[in-house]
């Protein structure tokens, strides 16, 4: 079992090495009784979203099938997750 | 009908509460050293509580969010947990300046022993809150407050220079002593945008439960009532300089202040000054307790209500009353309440973005606010405050230091 | 059963819980998720209490939490009836363990004339 704190904050790499940025959020769809995350919030857009500067709905989400693994202080996704 | 005589008793009620500690010391003690030179700070500093306290009303109305549910839940955790630590400890100065206050005109009036006064001061304020309705407090400190017009009266009787008084409308810097007069138009801002005011504004309105169609209602009265208000600060920095800066005086004492009306009206003037200080700056105390415990109680998602009964919201009962024990404590310590007036005001300045920029943030989010979000003017005036705000309270700190808080 | 999508830090996190009685009992302070990569995750309880603060604000979050009691109550999502700008609960706060602090103050507080009015 993880928190959202654990995950909030990690910085999301690719596996070669790019920085897409930090994890602001998850993106969940609650279908009756059940929350699913279907994604991870990513980037400066994401932060300014939460903050209510920019628009919800427009900022970079990595879907959850892209992470390769969660390890120490960064979450590795595919190297093609960020297709904006 | 009805809803006119609502409003007007609202705004009778602003008015007699709006003046609170700051506003008595910094307005007075402005006019003493620059004379008229600082009026037009006054209605730049009534402009910003207005433009403040309305957004904190209208995402109450709309959202049903006070100030700091709106903080936690938008700028982080650890920025709201900082917000809420420096808010509460310029909450904690501020109430133990206006307990100082109302000590001090209660020994002027009664000529009983200070320590004393403070003791009965705070055990009087608890059981009146434990006890009274809430409706029956503001009204009873808002009219006994209204008491303050005397000093209006006494600006009028003390046949300012009225050209003089209208050239200080005009902003401009003073080439004499620029440092102080920069510190006094901190203090001055500082002391008319007073943050417990707007914590206590939006706490009010979400258990009053405005909803959208309350929202031109609340912004009259809100308009109304700090613009009336302020006119009082404007009488209080005509005292001051037709009084005081005449006679070298530096109105370090309540006392000092209130003979200010006492000069030009007698008796009756300083006895009506002593009982409006009384009732205003004990107006603000009860504001400031409830703000102190509204921000803990937002924060930690505890029930609150100042209309609720004490067993309905136990903890929010424990921290007002915790607020004005270790408020006390802080009087007691016998630190002169003027000079604990100046500090709490100066520190207020500095927290003020904390909660200024929520706020900001908020109300323009359209998908919370919908149609009642930001429009221009709303915005206009919110950005140029802000900036107002960010270099005010940058400053605030180096001028105090430099200025040696004042007393230059 | 039509599907909603929302930012769950956005929507769920921070926000004021209320009970099946309107009762104020407590802010999300974290959530509980359940599955990793290359699994389908799922949000499965709201995290709730002082004890919590820790993680989410480091030292100063963890000397909160103490000063707070550092009590720690777990809200399967299963209890949460409706999400709107704050997250309704479908029980009392009590039987779910929340809003201990009130319910323990309030003996106390009642043997004070006037606390009841």
């Amino acid at each position: 079992m993880r928190t959202f704190s654990s995950l909030q904050k990690r910085k999301v790499v690719t596996e070669s090495g790019r920085l897409l940025g930090r994890c602001h959020d998850l993106h969940c769809e609650l279908t009756g009784s059940k929350l699913r995350v279907t994604g991870l919030c990513v980037g400066q857009t994401a932060w300014f979203a939460h903050l209510g500067v920019r628009s919800h709905d427009k900022h970079t989400t990595v879907p959850w099938e892209a992470i390769v693994r969660i390890e120490g202080k960064q979450i590795v996704v595919h190297d093609d997750a960020a297709g904006d | 009908m009805n809803k006119i005589f609502g409003l007007a008793l609202g705004i009778l009620a602003a008015i007699g509460g709006f003046v609170d500690i700051g506003d008595l010391v910094f307005n007075t003690a402005a006019g003493a050293t620059f004379g008229y030179q600082l009026m037009w700070v006054i209605p730049v500093g009534v402009v910003g509580i207005i433009v403040f306290s309305e957004m904190c009303g209208r995402v109450a109305a709309v959202s049903g969010k006070a100030v700091f549910d709106a903080v936690r839940e938008r700028v982080g955790f650890k920025a709201a947990l900082g917000a809420l630590v420096s808010s509460e400890v310029v909450n904690l100065m501020t109430l133990a300046a206006e307990l100082g206050g109302v000590a001090i005109s209660l020994q002027l009036l009664s000529g009983l022993e200070y320590r004393w006064l403070i003791l009965l001061a705070v055990v009087g304020f608890a059981v009146i809150i434990w006890v009274t309705s809430f409706d029956w407090l503001e009204r009873g400190f808002g009219y006994g407050g209204l008491c303050m017009l005397v000093f209006a009266v006494a600006a009028v009787k003390l046949g300012p220079d009225w050209t003089k008084v209208g050239k200080g409308f005009i902003p401009h810097i003073a080439h004499n002593n620029p440092t102080l007069y920069a510190y006094f138009v901190v203090g001055l801002l500082g002391a008319a945008m007073t943050p417990y005011e707007v914590y206590f504004y939006s706490s009010g309105g979400v258990e009053e439960q405005w909803s959208p169609k309350d929202i031109g209602l609340n912004r009259a009265n809100a308009i109304v009532g700090y613009a009336l208000g302020g006119t009082l600060s404007l009488a209080l920095m005509i005292v001051g300089a037709t009084v005081f800066l005449g006679h070298g005086i530096s109105p370090e004492h309540l006392g000092t202040i209130a003979l200010g009306a006492g000069d030009p009206l007698g008796k009756i003037g300083l006895l009506l000054a002593l009982v409006g200080i009384l009732f205003a700056v004990g107006g603000a105390s009860i504001d400031t307790v409830f703000s102190g415990a509204y921000n803990l109680a937002q924060f930690c998602g505890w029930e609150w209500g100042r209309y609720r009964h004490p067993k309905g919201a136990p903890r929010f009962a424990l921290t007002w009353l915790v607020l004005l024990v270790l408020a006390m404590g802080i009087v007691m310590t016998g630190v002169d309440a003027v000079v604990l007036t100046e500090y709490a005001v100066i520190f207020s300045v500095v927290a003020l973005p904390l909660t200024y920029v929520p706020i900001l943030l908020v109300a323009n989010d359209k998908a919370y606010m919908g149609r009642y979000g930001n429009g221009r003017v709303a915005n206009v005036l919110g950005l140029v405050y802000l900036v107002l705000i960010m270099v005010i309270a940058l400053t605030a700190i180096p001028l105090m230091v430099l200025t040696n808080a004042g007393q230059n | 059963m039509s599907a909603t999508e929302f930012d769950v830090g956005l929507h769920v996190l921070d926000h004021q819980l209320l009970d099946k009685d309107g009762r104020r009992c407590g802010n999300v302070d974290d959530l509980a998720i359940e599955g990793g990569p290359g699994e389908v995750p799922e949000v499965v309880a709201l995290l709730v209490g002082p004890g919590y603060w820790g993680p989410r604000a480091g030292w100063i979050g963890r000397l909160a939490g103490w000063i707070g009691g550092g009590a720690k109550v777990r809200v399967e999502w299963a209890e949460v009836e409706k999400i709107d700008s704050a997250i309704h609960l479908k029980r009392d706060a009590t039987t779910l363990g929340l809003g201990r602090g009130d319910d323990r103050l309030r003996p106390y507080v009642e043997k004070i004339p006037g606390a009841g009015r």
